[in-house]
């Protein structure tokens, strides 16, 4: 059999070898601008309404940031969590926070937040809800989840469209996706006392050890609905 | 020897150097380019030029665009699972996003040049082009202003000339009505001009610009009224989204206007050729020999222009080529939206009051008695198409004692044990591709002509405008206005070519509407948007998985398998939520009106932002 080794025979052999891995070496090495470091800010926070945070349909609402002092502008979307609550990757700098319209909140276009991002900087979004929910108690019975709550009214020129107590097997439960709904009775909802809305525990799910289960509140004013917290609920 | 090279050499150099006193020598008529004096002097090739115009007349999922038709119509996508997306997805925030500037531009420079260098050509001739270019713009800008509300109005060329200030290139947006009357202003102008084109279904003439102008204006009549009506109107402070109420009635009567000319005219009547009303209805769509009822269509000639509709959607069994089909499969709710002819709410009796399966001696009993509509768009269970009968059965049902098990053959075209039939060639099967996943197949647009269903072979047209349209917006204008009795006269006309009896309603409401334009237009690219102007969009794809209307159910036919009992091998009915359809449709406010390319905001900072967005 041939011997395939490669064989440096000379020393203009070596001298080429010696070239190429000079040339090799000054071509591999980077061009210091088309490095950038990694973002290393973080902006984060919840919406909130006077400290209590505001749950949202997942991959829902959204806001924005802008920064200024370039040539061409490009929004950076600010997706929120179910839960209210939300975080961005930056750099350090002063943003521009816009609470854009359609979330279950009143649109404030033009009351823009300036916020100042320096390493970890936190930020609570204060935003305006058609309807919000307090003094939530969840509770199981024999064969369905109870809640008892007391919806609040914001908003004055909202109309209250229907309050709805979802059921799911998963954190991530809204009027998109769940397991079981129950609509309470709007004309016996009052905005100063406590109200109850019930929902049966379907069948697929009465064998599993918890569901989660939240209120959603739809106001006829945007299309997307206020949610409490989704509260885990032990079934067995 | 060396001396003859320099002789040579200075004879050479003298003889070629000098330069001649000739400069016209040097201009000549290029051989490879057409320069904008020929090209505008000769009409046939500005014809040519228009075609290419024409054939860039913009749609949203229209023109044979079965993967769009999946997303916005009454169907779902069965085609290849790499594209499932389809079934599984939200109306994104640029949804519909439409900002063609360059085909306006386009446009406006031919315009131009027609102005500029069209000498040879008499005035009539140079009119009618002027007229046909203005009249594709109108059209542009009105599938603009349905899609991203009001536009930046440019109706000349933009040009910059270099001194540093780009301003006056940025044009804004116009208000939403604006547009609205830009089209209206534009087409009442050229109409006349277009008459020399009436002979012509293809190229846009009198009839044609006042069919546009009904269906516009009665976009911009209903967008005034309902949109005012929400609970919360969506609006920017500019009016470039957001029509005033008060300027309905308005709207309504012109597009009532538009209509009455073009019916009044007696050019155009509906297609009556077949005595079959389900057939008739099916070749009113494909018929291009002296179709009465066609006023404006895209159309397509073999070897030249063709589309692939047929091969894409040809139910399985009867395929010509080798791969592809059964893509777009009709929903159970648009089934069953058809009314039955005497007057009956749709709904199919497939199960009774106590929870029963309802058992059918044929396959189409269950369909008896239905809108001929609905035969003509669909193909049902038992029916044929294109010369054969398709194969649609899911499988068997077979009697236990107490209940029927339902038995799906694990290839389609089994025979079960008995002998007979186990599941069809057509399916329905769940969760399988190129193959109907709700147990129906799409008829409408599909071409009966042989080799039509061979890939790219397909050359029926598209129907732009047709008269069926125009009676439907006639007749919703008409109600608007609170005039009643026309209204009645004309929703009836179209009503009783589908099976109905004579004047089959006697009192209106906008339901009659909704349903109507639902059958009678399926998959012509008009439901998205009829629900947009509506405002209904928003609570019609709500997004709820347990919605009947944002979800796209099936019916499954399936043979009973019960030896000696009387009900053996006759059929029932199952109604069945396809594995493949994942998501409801989900249609939120901010899809109104699309949002603007960040890109676009950039370079005109004048440009307001869509509202939501």
């Amino acid at each position: 059999m041939r011997d395939r080794r490669i064989i440096l025979k000379s020393d203009t052999m070596k001298k080429e070898l010696l070239f190429l891995l000079i040339t090799l070496n000054i071509l591999l090495v980077s061009c210091e601008y088309d490095n950038f470091d990694e973002p290393n800010a973080t902006l984060s926070g919840n919406v909130v309404y006077e400290n209590s945070v505001i749950g949202v349909r997942t991959n829902g609402p959204q806001f924005e940031l802008w920064q200024g002092g370039y040539e061409l502008k490009e929004l950076i979307p600010v997706f929120i969590a179910q839960d209210g609550s939300y975080s961005v990757s930056l750099f350090d700098g002063e943003y521009k926070l816009v609470r854009k319209e359609g979330g279950p909140w009143m649109s404030q276009l033009t009351d823009t937040l300036v916020v100042n991002v320096q390493g970890n900087t936190i930020l609570d979004v204060p935003v305006t809800p058609y309807f919000i929910v307090n003094d939530i108690n969840i509770s199981k019975n024999e064969t369905s989840i109870d809640a008892e709550f007391s919806l609040k009214q914001i908003v004055e020129t909202a109309n209250l469209e229907f309050v709805n107590i979802y059921l799911g097997e998963g954190l991530l439960t809204d009027q998109n996706r769940y397991e079981a709904v129950s609509s309470a009775d709007i004309a016996n909802i009052s905005f100063t006392e406590s109200s109850m809305v019930s929902v049966e525990i379907p069948e697929e799910l009465s064998n599993e050890n918890f569901v989660y289960a939240r209120i959603g509140v739809k106001s006829n004013l945007s299309n997307e609905l206020y949610y409490t917290q989704s509260f885990k609920i032990d079934l067995n | 020897m060396n001396k003859l090279y320099i002789y040579l050499f200075g004879f050479l150099l003298f003889g070629l150097l000098p330069s001649c006193n000739h400069d016209d020598w040097f201009e000549r008529e290029p051989q490879n380019i057409i320069v904008d004096e020929q090209l505008w002097n000769d009409p046939e090739l500005i014809k040519s030029l228009l075609a290419n115009y024409y054939n860039r007349l913009p749609s949203l999922h229209g023109v044979f665009n079965v993967g769009g038709m999946s997303e916005i119509d009454d169907a779902m996508y069965s085609g290849h699972f790499d594209q499932n997306w389809r079934n599984d997805f939200e109306y994104g925030d640029d949804y519909g996003r439409y900002w063609d500037y360059s085909f306006i531009r386009d446009i406006n420079l031919a315009l131009d040049n027609l102005d500029n260098y069209s000498k040879d050509l008499d005035e009539e001739q140079v009119a009618l082009f002027k007229a046909e270019l203005r009249f594709i713009r109108a059209f542009v800008y009105f599938e603009l202003v349905k899609r991203m509300g009001g536009v930046p109005l440019v109706t000349e060329q933009l040009i910059y000339d270099f001194n540093g200030d780009p301003t006056n290139l940025q044009v804004p947006r116009s208000k939403e009505y604006e547009v609205y009357d830009f089209i209206f202003n534009e087409l009442e102008s050229i109409k006349t001009d277009l008459a020399a084109n009436n002979n012509s279904k293809t190229r846009a003439n009198l009839y044609i610009a006042l069919a546009l102008e009904s269906r516009a204006m009665l976009y911009a009549g209903s967008l005034a009224k309902y949109n005012s009506l929400m609970a919360s109107p969506i609006t920017l402070s500019g009016e470039e989204v957001g029509i005033p109420a008060n300027l309905a009635d308005g709207y309504y009567q012109k597009s009532l206007n538009a209509s009455l000319e073009i019916i009044n005219s007696g050019r155009y009547s509906l297609y009556e050729a077949n005595s079959n009303k389900e057939l008739n209805f099916y070749e009113a769509l494909i018929n291009k020999d002296n179709n009465p009822e066609t006023i404006f269509a895209k159309d397509y000639a073999s070897e030249l222009k063709e589309h692939w509709y047929t091969f894409e959607n040809v139910p399985r069994s009867l395929m010509e080529d080798n791969e592809g089909s059964s893509i777009l499969s009709p929903s159970l709710n648009l089934v069953e939206s058809f009314d039955y002819l005497d007057g009956s709410d749709g709904a199919l009796n497939y199960i009774d009051g106590t929870g029963n399966y309802i058992v059918y001696d044929n396959m189409t009993d269950i369909y008896n008695n239905k809108d001929a509509r609905l035969w003509g768009t669909v193909v049902l269970p038992g029916t044929a198409i294109r010369g054969s009968n398709v194969n649609v059965q899911a499988g068997v049902a077979v009697w236990n004692g107490t209940a029927y098990e339902l038995q799906n053959a694990p290839n389609l075209g089994d025979n079960f044990s008995d002998g007979k039939l186990w599941t069809g060639f057509d399916g329905p099967q769940d969760n399988a591709q190129f193959v109907s996943n709700t147990g129906f197949y799409t008829r409408k647009f599909i071409s009966n002509k042989p080799g039509e269903a061979l890939r790219n072979n397909s050359t029926n047209w598209w129907p732009w405008f047709r008269l069926g349209e125009i009676y439907l917006n006639a007749s919703e204008a008409a109600f608007e206005l609170g005039r009643e009795s026309l209204a009645l006269e004309y929703i009836n006309l179209i009503r009783s070519r589908a099976g109905f009896p004579e004047n089959s309603l006697t009192q209106l409401t906008l339901t009659d509407f909704q349903k109507e334009r639902r059958h009678e237009l399926a998959y012509e690219d008009h439901r998205y948007f009829d629900l947009k102007r509506w405002r209904l969009a928003h609570e019609i794809w709500d997004g709820n998985q347990e919605s009947e209307e944002a979800v796209v159910y099936g019916l499954y036919p399936y043979r009973i398998v019960n030896p000696g009992h009387e009900d053996d091998s006759k059929f029932i009915y199952v109604k069945t939520r396809p594995t493949r359809f994942r998501r409801a449709r989900f249609f939120r406010l901010a899809n109104y009106y699309a949002s603007i390319d960040p890109n676009v905001l950039n370079n005109n900072p004048k440009l307001v932002r869509n509202p939501y967005h």
